[in-house]
């Protein structure tokens, strides 16, 4: 399982993950409140060379971008279809500069980093009764599993192209899920035998 | 089975949250608007029908909370805060709640076994994977690319047949659970 982040070191990487978040939140929060097209048109552009000025990293991120730059095109061409260009042109600067910044976050902040600020924002809760600590064991559960179950999906492809020269498709769904579910008793006996109830 | 231990619920809760992951790398098919065609949506119609509310939520969030910090868990390999207030982003919220009615509805209905089982699945999921999940993505669709409600209900409506198979997919999943794990506590109600 690879994370859309970049090795690549750049100088938002040496910003705190928090501090990122914080001005992914007021900065997004801004491009919903204003509603100039050259407001927004401005702020579009600094995000842009924001983008830009990390360089070569970008490059995993580029498909992604491609696509979302692809969405916001159609709606463009809708609302100038409906004869509102304008509004058009608004939700587009919109979208590509909210899309652009959780991008640049993704790129440069560490799995990890995130899961800390996520377990320091969720602390208060821990007093409600929310357990923080499982959250990094969940989600440290949910990516082994998913492997998992990716492999064993293949497996089962291949012995159904084996037996039938078809690839298997929706017909392993069924038999997936049930393994799944036995797989997940057989887990929840060891955890619960591991952490106590 | 469904026991309220907390380390047993956190390995269902995970499980799920990884089927949801594994029916997102099968690969999708884009149509307009940016609102890609997968069998995720099947993965919250599933969590619905064989999990409690409370732990399809939990099962959800997890998932939400993973793509949200930059993994390509999405169909497609999307990820990161970006998809969240991409056009479909409502969708994505909708996938919650989606989840937690539908689960609803699974315990609600009655009727055991498992062709009974199959036909309660179908409504469920129906009911939280289309009604549910489409209010909050046309929602999304009307907030965050500021097309009209009318807009966003006819750009919509081209998924609702792919989703209805897809219930239909749903329903002959938890048949064949119901065979084959006769003590599967549907929707978090125990088997009779």
């Amino acid at each position: 399982m690879r994370s859309l982040y970049s090795d690549r070191r750049t100088w938002l990487h040496a910003v705190p993950a928090g501090a990122k978040l914080l001005a992914i939140a007021v900065l997004g929060t801004a491009f919903f409140a204003v509603d100039r097209p050259a407001w927004l048109a401005a702020g579009a552009a600094a995000v842009a060379a924001a983008f830009a000025s990390l360089g070569p990293s970008v490059r995993p991120a580029l498909r992604l971008v491609v696509s979302v730059s692809l969405a916001a095109g159609l709606v463009a061409l809708f609302h100038a279809l409906a004869g509102q260009p304008e509004v058009g042109l608004v939700s587009v600067l919109r979208l590509m500069s909210a899309s652009l910044l959780g991008v640049m976050l993704t790129l440069t902040t560490r799995f990890d980093e995130l899961l800390d600020v996520f377990e320091t924002l969720l602390r208060p809760f821990d007093r409600l009764g929310l357990k923080t600590g499982r959250l990094a064991l969940g989600l440290g559960l949910m990516l082994r599993f998913t492997e998992h179950f990716f492999v064993q999906w293949r497996r089962m492809d291949d012995a159904h192209r084996a037996r039938t020269g078809r690839p298997g498709g929706f017909a392993l769904l069924a038999p997936l899920t049930v393994r799944m579910l036995l797989t997940a008793r057989r887990v929840a006996d060891a955890l619960a035998a591991r952490l106590g109830g | 089975m469904t026991s309220a231990a907390p380390s047993r619920s956190l390995a269902l809760v995970a499980l799920f949250a990884a089927l949801l992951a594994v029916f997102g790398l099968i690969p999708k098919i884009d149509l307009p608007f940016g609102v890609p065609i997968t069998i995720q949506t099947l993965g919250v119609m599933l969590a619905g029908c064989l999990l409690a509310p409370r732990q399809a939520c939990q099962a959800l969030l997890l998932f939400l909370a993973a793509v949200a910090m930059g993994l390509p868990l999405l169909s497609g390999g999307r990820g990161g805060l970006g998809v969240f207030v991409a056009p479909s982003g409502g969708f994505l919220v909708g996938m919650l709640f989606g989840a937690v009615a539908t689960s609803w509805v699974m315990r609600a209905l009655p009727g055991q076994g498992p062709r009974r089982l199959a036909l309660r699945a179908f409504a469920a999921a129906v009911a939280g994977g289309i009604a549910v999940e489409y209010a909050f993505g046309i929602a999304g669709l009307v907030l965050l690319a500021k097309l009209s409600p009318w807009q966003a209900t006819v750009a919509s409506l081209a998924f609702v047949p792919g989703d209805l198979v897809k219930c239909g997919l749903c329903a002959l999943v938890v048949h064949t659970v119901a065979r084959s794990v006769p003590d599967w506590s549907f929707g978090g109600r125990t088997a009779a």
